[in-house]
């Protein structure tokens, strides 16, 4: 095969060889970035323990369950240990700087979530100090907060009767090693919360959010969550005990038809990329016609001419593809970092990669194939006598 | 002879058919995709905004973004129905104003996921507001005092237990679904059942909101660009010793509840439209490069009969830009049966699901089409300086 020839005819027309290899750098980063996307909507899913139980009020993410539960859930054969949730719903300075705030037992919280590591500062504080609180690097970096740090946060659910923020000390600042948990999140003792309800300082809901329950070594998951759900049927509150796995998908689930509607754009992405590289590949091959008509005259197989025309292809397409990999390869830790409250666990899988790299051979493979077959089957005298 | 005939332009696209069609083709898909996420944000936004009411008012708790996060206590809300002097009068002399209570509830779609679903309390008066707004289309409304809900039609089918003569469990008490009603907004991705009923029924121990229909004439005075009150009764309730609260207009409250999805899928569609649309420019630049290249002798002709470098230089640029014209159209045409398209998606301010269509407003069309014409301009602007710039010997030289 003419290599050199390969080579020529892709930089002769530099301008529009760049072109188009931009469009499918752009093009083939889209594709990864949307993917990444969808693939961040369950990542928790994904990475959930399978031996955490979440116990939630069946009515409504929004309704409380009584604290009275969290002995009787503790009875309940082949359960560990029970550990309360509360969504707080602070925010620092302005309601804008959201995070997620969760008043949790301290104590079976490390126990239950060996994959929350502390990264900086001291876990030991965090046990000891009531006011103390573990914060996600990401909102740790975002709002510079360091160890030792007093964080004030307005309560907007928990509002202090004094008009005054609540106050936090940073004890540590932790990194999850699993997508389940984000890093983003503040942890803090629920005891903290509990005192100032009782004494009026703050007024808000009372009750618990969710219980989350450990499982013993070798417990069945599904005989103890239906043991819990069975002892509250008649009420107060009826319960649904689901594994993490189920809970974090019930969020997936109303997040409704965004999948669909991301890989409808995804479609009309390839679509668009797909027209640009055959249109600059049928361009190509008119002009070169003569030379083909040339390389068939010096004597050059149908083959080997069809072989010239589909590899200029794959260059400039595989050249694409390959910088557009890269681009999303080299921009996810920007993205992690600003997409790390709306999309949690944002990654460019090796899922993906191949996918994009499956779509960049395939586009080049497609647009290839219908210049290089006129060219196999042209004849000579024709391809002589074509002007450019 | 001033300007190159346009007809020119028209024939040479029509010569070059291939490369016409895959370019008009590939800014098509650019412009479908950025009108389907603007029609989306349209149709999510217009659900919002357009059935908003300006004459109703929304008391909220302060500090609350949305009425789940809302709280009155049966005394604070009889506070305010009672002493406030602003809401207009039913014929027996009562006025029209209600207070309710909302939660969002688990439930089950019917193609098996969850989904949240806005239960409200409401009291007859809630009714006597909208007046016609609220409707029932199928059975009767609930009555007072008894365990029934009416459900909002563009629910009801998507609900299992949501038809007609369904039992929807609430906690330990079940309800019996007894009507379906229509409003052209979001309450018709509700249930509705009666206050008191509702507020045993789910432990609700507070009420979440307050609204009226307010006289003629009285300053709400909410500033929702600052989300901050400016004047009039908002300035007053404020600052009020016994009940402070936050009051804005129906449409106000509404408004603020689509922004957050709202601002995302405008900032997707910009992107969108950035990336896409620099792909479909050069692919652009690289057609009329293309025409370019094969119409070099014709330009050293014109250039030799008197025309102009110029108007060279805008006859290609009116060729680019027609690629991008009929590509805006191919783009609307290929878009256009997702109007009407019914989808939900969430609420993130109350973690409940909406139920809205897709909308393609002239406007939107209008924008894609302008937005393909820029694409088109953009890519031919270097092929038409380059075309425009060609000496005539030289080019004619050419074989």
């Amino acid at each position: 095969m003419p290599w050199r020839l390969v080579f020529k005819n892709i930089t002769k027309h530099w301008l529009r060889s760049t072109l188009t290899v931009g469009s499918i750098v752009l093009a083939i980063f889209l594709l990864c970035l949307l993917r990444s996307l969808v693939v961040a909507l369950d990542a928790g899913v994904r990475a959930s323990a399978v031996d955490r139980l979440v116990v939630q009020s069946s009515v409504s993410l929004f309704v409380y369950l009584p604290e009275s539960y969290e002995a009787k859930i503790a009875e309940v054969d082949g359960v560990r240990t029970v550990c309360r949730w509360n969504w707080f719903g602070g925010y620092y300075q302005e309601p804008s700087n959201f995070f997620a705030q969760f008043a949790t037992d301290v104590d079976d919280f490390l126990t239950a979530y060996p994959e929350v590591e502390v990264i900086e500062g001291s876990v030991e504080d965090f046990r000891r100090e009531r006011q103390a609180c573990l914060v996600g690097a990401d909102t740790a970096s975002r709002f510079g907060f360091k160890v030792g740090d007093n964080v004030p946060l307005i309560g907007a659910l928990f509002p202090r009767t004094d008009g005054q923020p609540w106050n936090f000390k940073v004890a540590g600042i932790y990194r999850s090693k699993k997508t389940n948990v984000d890093n983003s999140t503040l942890f803090f003792h629920t005891e903290y919360l509990e005192k100032a309800l009782e004494s009026g300082e703050s007024g808000g809901p009372s009750g618990v959010g969710i219980f989350v329950v450990q499982l013993e070594p070798g417990a069945d998951r599904v005989a103890v969550a239906g043991a819990i759900d069975e002892q509250f049927a008649g009420g107060p509150q009826r319960t649904q005990t689901n594994t993490e796995a189920e809970f974090q998908a019930q969020f997936v689930s109303m997040v409704g038809n965004v999948p669909l509607f991301v890989s409808s754009i995804g479609m009309g992405v390839m679509i668009a990329i797909l027209l640009a590289a055959l249109n600059t590949m049928l361009m190509a091959a008119r002009e070169q016609t003569r030379d083909v008509g040339v390389l068939k005259a010096l004597g050059f197989s149908d083959g080997s001419v069809f072989g010239l025309m589909i590899t200029q292809s794959l260059i400039l397409c595989g050249l694409g593809g390959a910088m557009g990999i890269l681009l999303a390869k080299a921009t996810e830790p920007v993205l992690i970092y600003l997409l790390s409250t709306t999309f949690p666990g944002y990654a460019v899988t090796g899922e993906t990669l191949q996918l994009a790299v499956f779509v960049t051979l395939g586009i080049g493979v497609f647009a290839g194939i219908t210049p290089a077959w006129r060219a196999k089957n042209l004849q000579v005298i024709t391809a002589l006598r074509a002007t450019a | 002879m001033a300007l190159v005939p346009l007809s020119y332009n028209v024939r040479s696209l029509w010569v070059r058919k291939s490369a016409t069609f895959l370019t008009v083709l590939g800014i098509g898909a650019t412009v479908a995709v950025l009108a389907g996420v603007l029609a989306l944000r349209s149709g999510f936004q217009g659900l919002f905004r357009d059935n908003g009411r300006d004459d109703i008012a929304v008391f909220l708790r302060q500090g609350s973004t949305n009425e789940g996060d809302s709280a009155f206590t049966r005394e604070r809300a009889e506070i305010l129905t009672k002493t406030l002097d602003v809401f207009e009068q039913d014929a027996s002399g009562k006025p029209l104003v209600s207070t309710e209570t909302y939660l969002a509830v688990r439930m089950f779609k019917t193609d098996g996921g969850e989904t949240n679903v806005p239960v409200r309390g409401v009291q007859p008066t809630t009714f006597a507001i909208f007046g016609d707004d609220v409707r029932v289309l199928e059975g009767r409304t609930f009555t007072l005092g008894a365990d029934e809900v009416i459900v909002g039609d563009k629910i009801a089918s998507r609900l299992r237990d949501g038809g007609l003569g369904d039992t929807i469990q609430f906690n330990t008490t079940p309800f019996r679904v007894v009507g379906v009603f229509h409003h052209a907004g979001a309450f018709s991705s509700e249930i509705w059942g009666d206050r008191d009923r509702l507020m045993e029924a789910l432990e609700r121990p507070v009420l979440n909101r307050v609204i009226g229909r307010i006289k003629p004439g009285v300053d709400i005075g909410w500033d929702d660009e600052d989300d901050k009150p400016k004047s009039g009764l908002a300035l007053q309730l404020d600052a009020d010793p016994q009940v402070p609260c936050k009051v804005m207009t129906e449409r106000q409250y509404l408004m603020s509840q689509s922004a957050a999805l709202g601002a995302v899928l405008l900032v997707l569609g910009q992107v969108l439209a950035i990336i896409m649309g620099i792909a479909a420019v050069f692919t652009a630049t690289n057609t009329m490069l293309s025409a370019l290249a094969a119409r070099t002798r014709e330009i050293g002709i014109l250039l030799s009969l008197g025309f102009k470098p110029w108007a060279i230089f805008l006859s290609f640029l009116f060729e680019s830009m027609l690629l991008g014209l009929f590509g805006g159209v191919v783009g609307c045409v290929l878009a256009y049966p997702i109007h009407g398209t019914e989808t939900g998606t969430m609420n993130f301010n109350t973690f409940t699901e909406v139920a809205f269509a897709f909308r393609l407003t002239p406007e939107l069309l209008a924008q894609a089409v302008g937005f393909s014409i820029v694409l088109g301009l953009l890519g031919g602007a270097w092929p038409a300086f380059r075309a425009a710039s060609m000496e005539p010997t030289r080019t004619m030289r050419r074989e």
